[in-house]
């Protein structure tokens, strides 16, 4: 076939593509606006309650109805800054707090650290088994003192799940919170997340609070004492997606009684629920969204009024990847963890016995979360080719890309208002300036890179090939900027 | 093309638009905020002085107080938010003190005109002054803002009852929480009915057998709290009866604070192998609370239970029941949940 012949046969084939899919891309391009225009619209709402609610707060200090919390902190290879992480958990405003680490088989000096640092000695305690696990415990510790409610569990390797099902089992108060060794609390975060629970005590099966990323800020003692922006233009750009994420979506779907996702670096559950349920599935990659799927079939099958809520006020601040490589295997796992649940739950998908769940909130995922990669893929294949093989008109191609994009700018500046009004975290101008630009910087590499990690990840998993954790490098926190 | 272009060019640059006006929202309420600090800070400043001698109680002449009564405008607004929030952390003198300056600029008055404001931030903030100023006289119109239509001023009114303290507005606040679609969040009715005094025992006593959930356990955890022993027979029948699980450990729970020798049984009852494990292990904590030798045997046995932390709960328990209890360990020396629980209570001994 000549050059020609191929340039002719492969037009004719753009052609056809762009007009087979044009009409499907326009529905789905105004389905995911307008659901993205209500979430905003949900939000707003939301927001605007918590406002009235903050303006009038009469001071609550967790006094009575305060349920006790256990802080569940899985630590591998955490030797940097596991002892300043948990002093700073001890420390937190609240009646009555533990904290149990799960020292998850570490090859460094993590538990050496929390040894030194508080004095530890082996108990001869048995650890309930209400949530089966693997591996084999190898020994339990508390503090010399005696009074520092801390209780460490050391045990063969066995990933972050197990870890947090050992922790649920080693756990004595009536809530859990996940929390990962490497995220700093708010010191009032315990008692913003605990509202919901203390308000409605016997409804109330778990509540995730809002995550911000840590980069840049400093931090001292396991506290932030001056919230800044990161330093580089990748964590930037992910603090964006996490206003987005936390300050719209989760807010939104709170709003709307269809919450089914709770995020794995800070969410607290009923204990008595989540041993229930079975706990943490150690098999699955996405096993935060797992286990709050779990709830729900659980309990509305078994027909239960129960709540579960966002709290927006920023609970937890983590460090997010700063390298390529790590946020590409985030993205991926991330990616696959949403496939493979919700494939897992297919069942629920327009259920009336799952209400709001099963005929909002799931296939919004599927088709909003999931597919939206794959047709911004395909976008980001075609619109380049058609250009260039003169299919379509430049100026019109220009106009639908700055139309789509300019959209995606809007959304976060939506999610930057309500931060600014309610929030109000950064000090400096240079931030609101630098936040703007992210969001449109987000839109020129970032988002086409993560499109292609995120089908990395579910294509892997339609391959059934095993996934492997990679490392997040940890810069650690410091008393300067972490 | 599927899409004309002029609709494109219309909806580009509507969400171009749109885009820029969020830009200026930004900064609008950033500036905003900014500024209304600046001037609530320079309005404050000449009465900083005045009210922080108020405040810590050094006014004995009242010079001071009487100088905050001076300001008008919108110093005194700024000027009298200042002194609600005060009123949250001072008592005695100085809160009187406070209070009266609060009443010569109309504060009070105008608190319970506001009541009654379209705004909920309005009626909300007007019952927390009312509070914070201990108007008794407003209890009725306080009581009646229990069943506004917004939860911030339920939230607020039920918080102001709390601190005026006349238990007359128990009744109402249980009764709010179970209010169908206007429900009181339970943790604001607690605290505030935690201040109300010992005149409320029978209210609590009705209120654990409201047809609410959330009524009957916070009923329940306030008789256990306040220790209300009038509320035990209620207490009793939770336990045993009542349908949902939170209610009966939080029963468990109380009737372990204000029990007698006779809960032993029912408390033991309710640690069998046929209940909840939640339940098992608040009874049992509660049989060490109410620290009944009788309790006993029953613990002794379940030293033995399949669930390691009940077995260091039995423990811990005879632990604390003096030389019965800890005679009543012998034996069971080379159980983990005994040495465990031993252990504890040296570490926390030898710390003491």
């Amino acid at each position: 076939m000549s050059w020609d012949g191929f340039v002719e046969g492969l037009r004719s084939f753009v052609v056809w593509s762009m007009d087979a899919t044009a009409v499907p891309i326009i529905i789905y391009f105004i389905l995911i606006n307008t659901s993205l225009l209500l979430l905003i619209v949900l939000a707003y709402l939301e927001f605007r309650a918590q406002q009235r609610r903050r303006s009038t707060a009469v001071s609550w200090q967790g006094a009575g109805l305060a349920p006790g919390v256990s802080l569940l902190v899985p630590a591998y290879n955490e030797e940097a800054g596991i002892v300043m992480a948990v002093k700073s958990f001890l420390t937190l405003r609240y009646p009555r707090h533990e904290v149990v680490v799960v020292d998850d088989g570490s090859s460094d000096q993590t538990f050496a650290r929390l040894a030194e640092a508080f004095d530890l000695v082996q108990v001869p305690r048995e650890l309930p088994h209400e949530i089966p696990v693997r591996a084999t415990v190898l020994g339990i510790y508390v503090p010399r003192d005696g009074r520092t409610r801390l209780v460490v569990v050391r045990k063969e390797n066995s990933g972050r799940s197990e870890a947090i099902n050992v922790a649920i089992n080693a756990a004595s108060e009536p809530l859990v919170a996940m929390i990962d060794g490497d995220s700093i609390l708010e010191p009032d975060g315990l008692l913003h997340v605990t509202r919901p629970f203390a308000d409605d005590p016997t409804r109330m099966v778990a509540t995730g609070g809002a995550i911000r990323p840590v980069n840049g800020s400093r931090v001292v003692s396991g506290r932030i004492v001056r919230v800044e922006m990161p330093q580089t233009w990748l964590p930037r750009i992910q603090l964006v997606e996490y206003l987005r994420a936390f300050l719209l979506g989760r807010t939104g779907w709170s709003r709307l009684g269809g919450l089914i996702l709770i995020s794995g670096a800070f969410g607290l559950f009923r204990r008595d629920v989540v041993v229930e349920v079975g706990g943490l599935d150690p098999d699955s990659i996405g096993e935060d969204f797992e286990l709050v799927m779990r709830i729900h079939k659980r309990l509305r099958d078994e027909g239960r009024d129960y709540a579960i809520e966002f709290v927006p006020e920023p609970v937890s601040w983590t460090e997010v990847p700063v390298t390529a490589k790590v946020l590409r295997n985030q993205r991926r796992r991330w990616h696959r963890g949403l496939w493979e649940t919700l494939w897992a739950y297919r069942t629920m998908l327009f259920r009336r016995k799952y209400g709001r769940v099963g005929w909002l909130a799931l296939p919004y995922y599927w088709l909003f979360e999931l597919i939206a990669p794959l047709l911004e893929l395909f976008g980001i294949l075609i619109v380049p080719l058609a250009l260039a093989l003169g299919v379509v008109n430049v100026p019109y191609a220009i106009l639908f890309l700055v139309l789509a994009y300019g959209y995606a700018v809007l959304v976060t500046l939506s999610a930057m208002v309500v931060d600014e009004w309610a929030f109000h975290k950064h000090d400096r101008w240079r931030a609101v300036w630098q936040t703007i630009a992210a969001s449109v910087l987000e839109n020129i590499g970032y988002r086409q890179a993560t499109v292609w990690w995120r089908l990395e990840g579910w294509w892997s998993s339609l391959r059934g090939k095993k996934h492997v954790w990679g490392v997040m490098t940890r810069t650690g926190f410091d008393e300067d900027a972490a | 093309m599927i899409v004309g272009a002029a609709l494109l060019v219309g909806a580009t640059v509507v969400i171009l638009g749109a885009c820029v006006l969020l830009i200026i929202a930004v900064v609008a309420v950033r500036a905003r905020r900014h500024s209304r600090n600046q001037r609530d800070e320079m309005l404050l400043s000449p009465l900083r002085q005045p009210l922080i001698t108020v405040a810590a109680g050094e006014d004995d002449d009242g010079t001071a107080a009487e100088e905050l009564t001076w300001a008008t405008g919108v110093s005194r607004t700024v000027l009298d938010r200042n002194i609600a929030e005060m009123l949250t952390k001072v008592r005695g003198v100085p809160a009187e003190q406070l209070v009266h300056v609060l009443e010569v600029h109309g504060a009070v008055d105008a608190a319970v005109d506001d009541l009654t404001s379209r705004s909920t931030v309005k009626r909300a903030r007007a019952a927390q002054l009312l509070g914070l100023a201990r108007a008794e006289r407003t209890v009725p119109l306080l009581v009646e803002a229990l069943g506004d239509e917004s939860v911030e001023v339920r939230n607020s009114a039920a918080y102001a009852l709390g601190l005026i303290g006349d238990p007359v507005a128990a009744g109402p606040v249980l009764a709010a929480i179970g209010a169908p679609e206007r429900g009181l969040p339970a943790a604001t009715a607690a605290e505030a009915l935690q201040s109300m005094g010992v005149g409320i025992s029978g209210v609590l006593r009705d209120g654990m057998a409201d047809p609410n959930a959330r009524t009957r356990m916070v009923a329940a955890h306030l008789s256990g709290e306040r220790s209300f022993t009038r509320g035990l027979p209620e207490l009793r029948r939770l336990l045993d009866f009542d349908p949902d699980l939170t209610v009966r450990e939080t029963s468990a729970v109380a009737i372990g604070r204000l029990g007698r020798g006779e809960d032993v049984g029912i408390l033991v009852s309710h640690t069998a192998s046929s209940e909840p494990l939640a339940l098992r292990r608040a009874c049992v904590v509660a049989l060490g609370e109410l620290g009944e030798t009788e309790a006993i045997p029953a613990l002794v046995l379940l030293l033995g239970d399949a669930d390691p932390r009940l077995a260091e709960l039995a423990a811990t328990a005879l632990l604390t029941m003096g030389p019965d209890g800890r005679h009543a360990l012998a034996g069971h020396d080379d159980e983990p949940a005994v040495r465990t629980a031993r252990l504890l209570a040296s570490l926390q001994k030898a710390s003491a």
